[in-house]
């Protein structure tokens, strides 16, 4: 019993000293920074963890040395294990500027001679604000960043990209409160910030190569809405800091301050690429990604005044929630309500991804079927940059059991389409048998010669029977006719001046006499002298003109002359005018 | 002498033999088209109606046609989902017969097809009448009609000048004189008819979709579109654009469209 303890114990002291053993001897140099103006001071550590003698510090040829070297030798056990460090610490000021090379320095451990890597550390022109180790601002400036890491710096339109903003500290500084003192607005995009639950601290970030604790402060999908030069506007971080100061306590452990220290990231650029105008489909609306495409109905045949469902769907990943779907085209006579829009889209750290969709509820109004065309969608991808275009496939609704369409029953005034047949069971009617044909090129009656010949036969044909009577007429019609208007013509020659002394008495038979006087001179060629009453009845007897027209002229003549030389007495102007008129007709015919 | 009269003779002989070779070789392929749509029309009945339809258009591109004809190829069309082709056949089945109801309700059918909604422009009243007669009957029928009245004009003519009595004279007279009057109004109507008919000329759009530009150009402001188997009047062209009226006054041009005429 005691033996095999005693040999456990060995063994312990056995693997103890092998550890010891086991560990490597570390000789290295590190500076405070890589990087520093010409007016800074630059420190330089030499660490061993073994004891070593006879250092020798490198040639500082480019450097003046401002202090030390400091030796420093720290010794611990933790948990049974030893841990040593002893270090030299010089501080440096550049001499001049480029690059300088800091050299091997020396140590012999244990016998054997170790070296450090040589260090290259660049000078730049004099800063502002010399940093110095021991200046709290120094020590700030140089140990907490804050960044804006933009995933896509040269986006098309509409492209998605995403922001993340980071805070990277490290030694000896740590945060204690952080506040946003303005946060961008991402004016030309649209913008959707990602909710981080908690600000976690990363511990092995790493800013420009070097380790440092890192914490997101924010996530942002940005979907650019303009093309050109867009700037991001800068985000800025109120920061409470604890910061070792160059105090000590009691101790000897450096007194934490409190500083507060604003930092922002900087303006940065976004270079927002066009859409190429080249291939660019019509139907393009604007889609930017990846994305599928369907239109889909719940029914493809019902009932008229049923209702059916056109889905017009688009599920992917892009800018889902910026371009408006597709609308389709139904037919006219579908009653089309307004499409309920439905978007079920996550937003993610690549961007937007789900499903969009368009519900539209239609009720059809007629039997008959109704072809819904195809709808057309394109989007641009910009991982191929190229256009896509998807369609869908021709649909078609089949109504039964429904009116039909109205048809007004003039032809004049063509179809009325939104009316109702109402309620007629009309069904599609079948073919029509009949298989009668014409010639399509068949001349029409109108304008035809036959038409012409039927149109110009009957005017010819009253024309020349027009013409025969008149013909006919003249020569069969007996001179009496003829004769008589002659006279007719005459008598009213001789009795035109007696009529427009109608109102005169005694002009008018004065006129009337003298007018039948040269009747008679003229007919039957007498002279005035022989103008006496018997004279004129033989005369007019001599022409076989009848006794009592004779006779009838004679009285006229001396009622004339009885109304001449006894005026007052009752006569009647009007009645021997007319019986004048009437025998110089009739005598005329005798003659 | 002889031998000219037989000669003659046999000429004679000849021309009537040709007569009725042309005649009976007429009678042929009138009965050979007839089959061809009794063809058509049974493959129509057996569901087939792209061969229904190659038989009839073989009718057609033969020369011949009737209203029955145009409409069953308007069928075929409508079964196949054809919306084009199947208004342009109904409505070319209209022209030929505008009255029958089949059509008109197949073509209410075809019509329900078609995408584009287009109220139709109120007729004032003056135009409502214009249409109502000039719709009474058909050009050809019309021109008859003034044919025939003006035969009756001549007879009544004719009566006045051989009439003996004053009172029977009078009567032939006026009555002439109407039917004078009714000749010249349907004379003018029947051409007023057939220059409507020639002056306007109708189409359907066979493209899927078309753009309506207010000029002829691309400067032009761009109106509205049009879809397939819509009916329009075509105004007026320049170089390959077609200027046109829809149903509902609106006109605009459009450019390199698939139409066809229906006249």
């Amino acid at each position: 019993m005691m033996l095999r303890f005693t040999i456990r114990f060995i063994l312990f002291f056995l693997l103890l000293g092998s550890t010891v053993l086991e560990a490597q001897i570390r000789f290295d140099a590190k500076v405070s920074k890589k990087r520093l103006g010409l007016n800074e001071r630059l420190r330089v550590d030499f660490e061993m963890n073994e004891n070593g003698d006879n250092f020798d510090p490198p040639p500082f040829t480019d450097f003046q040395v401002v202090s030390g070297p400091q030796q420093a030798v720290s010794r611990s056990w933790v948990n049974g294990v030893q841990s040593f460090s002893k270090t030299y610490t010089y501080f440096l000021t550049p001499k001049r500027k480029g690059s300088v090379t800091i050299g091997q320095a020396e140590v012999t451990i244990k016998g054997e001679v170790y070296k450090t890597t040589p260090l290259e550390i660049e000078v730049t022109n004099a800063v502002e604000k010399p940093n110095d180790p021991n200046n709290v601002e120094g020590l700030i400036d140089g140990n907490i960043h804050l960044v804006a890491e933009v995933s896509n710096t040269n986006p098309y339109l509409n492209e998605g990209i995403t922001v993340i903003y980071k805070l990277y500290f490290r030694n000896p500084i740590s945060v204690s409160d952080v506040s946003e003192l303005e946060a961008p607005s991402y004016g030309d995009f649209w913008s959707h910030l990602i909710k981080i639950g908690r600000a976690e601290i990363n511990m092995r970030g790493s800013y420009k190569g070097e380790p440092y604790n890192e914490v997101i402060w924010r996530k942002v999908v940005l979907y650019p809405q303009k093309t050109g030069q867009l700037k991001l506007e800068p985000l800025t971080l109120n920061l409470s800091l604890s910061v070792p100061s160059n105090r000590r306590d009691l101790f000897g452990r450096r007194i934490l301050t409190q500083s507060q220290k604003t930092l922002t990231t900087g303006q940065r650029t976004i270079r927002v690429k066009e859409l190429p105008q080249r291939n660019k489909p019509e139907s393009f609306t604007g889609a930017v990604g990846q994305f599928d495409f369907d239109v889909i109905l719940d029914k493809d045949a019902l009932k008229a005044s049923e209702s059916f469902q056109a889905k017009v769907k688009v599920k992917g990943k892009g800018n889902l929630k910026l371009f408006n779907l597709p609308n389709i085209n139904f037919p006219n006579t579908l009653e089309v309500y307004e499409p309920e829009h439905d978007e079920q889209v996550k937003i993610n750290i690549s961007g937007m991804e789900g499903t969009i969709e368009d519900n539209y509820t239609i009720v059809p109004q007629f039997q008959g079927k109704y072809p819904i065309p195809s709808v057309e969608f394109s989007y641009f991808d910009p991982l191929s940059s190229t256009y896509k275009t998807l369609n869908s496939q021709d649909l078609i609704v089949d109504v039964f059991d429904g009116p039909t369409a109205s048809v007004s029953r003039n032809n004049a005034q063509t179809l009325n389409r939104n009316q109702l047949l109402t309620a007629s069971e009309d069904a599609f009617r079948f073919i029509n048998l009949d298989t009668k044909l014409t010639l399509i090129n068949q001349r029409g009656f109108w304008m035809s010669r036959l038409f012409w010949i039927l149109l110009l036969l009957p005017i010819l044909l009253l024309f020349s029977v027009y013409m025969i009577k008149r013909f006919v007429m003249s020569k069969s019609e007996d001179t009496q006719s003829l004769k008589q208007r002659k006279a007719k013509q005459l008598a009213k020659k001789y009795l035109s001046s007696a009529k427009n002394e109608v109102l005169n008495q005694a002009r008018f038979y004065e006129a009337l006499e003298r007018a039948l006087h040269n009747y008679l001179k003229a007919k039957l060629k007498i002279e005035t002298t022989e103008m006496n009453k018997s004279k004129i009845e033989i005369l007019l007897l001599n022409k076989q003109v009848e006794q009592q027209i004779a006779s009838d002229f004679i009285e006229l003549i001396e009622n004339c002359e009885k109304a001449r030389y006894a005026p007052g007495s009752s006569v009647n102007i009007q009645g021997d005018f007319e019986k004048a008129t009437a025998l110089i007709v009739k005598i005329d015919r005798q003659l | 002498m002889i031998k000219q009269m037989f000669s003659g003779k046999r000429l004679g002989l000849m021309g009537f033999a040709i007569f009725l070779l042309v005649n009976t070789s007429a009678l042929f392929a009138q009965a050979s088209m007839e089959s061809l749509v009794e063809q058509g029309n049974e493959a129509y009945n057996q569901g087939d109606y792209r061969k229904a339809i190659a038989f009839y258009e073989q009718t057609l591109s033969m020369g011949q046609h009737s209203a029955a004809l145009y409409f069953n190829l308007g069928n075929a069309y409508y079964k196949l989902n054809d919306v084009a082709e199947s208004v342009y056949y109904f409505e070319k089945a209209q022209q030929l017969n505008p009255k029958d109801e089949n059509i008109l309700v197949n073509s209410a059918f075809a019509k329900n097809m078609t995408i584009d909604s287009i109220e139709e422009l109120p007729q004032s009243q003056i135009e409502q009448f214009k249409n109502q007669l000039y719709g009474l009957s058909s050009l050809d029928t019309w021109s008859v009609i003034t044919v025939v009245l003006l035969w009756i004009f001549v007879g009544l003519f004719l009566g006045y000048l051989f009439s003996n009595t004053v009172a029977l004279k009078r009567s032939f007279f006026f009555s002439s004189l109407i039917v004078l009057l009714l000749f010249l109004g349907s004379f003018s109507i029947t051409f007023s008819i057939d220059q409507e008919n020639k002056n306007t000329h109708y189409a359907i759009l066979f493209s899927p979709e078309i753009e309506i530009w207010s000029e002829p150009n691309q400067q032009g402001e761009f109106l509205f579109t049009l879809h397939e188997g819509t009916k329009f009047q075509l105004l007026d062209d320049l170089e390959d654009w077609q200027k046109i009226r829809i149903a509902n006054g609106s006109e605009g041009w459009i450019r390199n469209a698939v139409f066809r005429k229906l006249d």
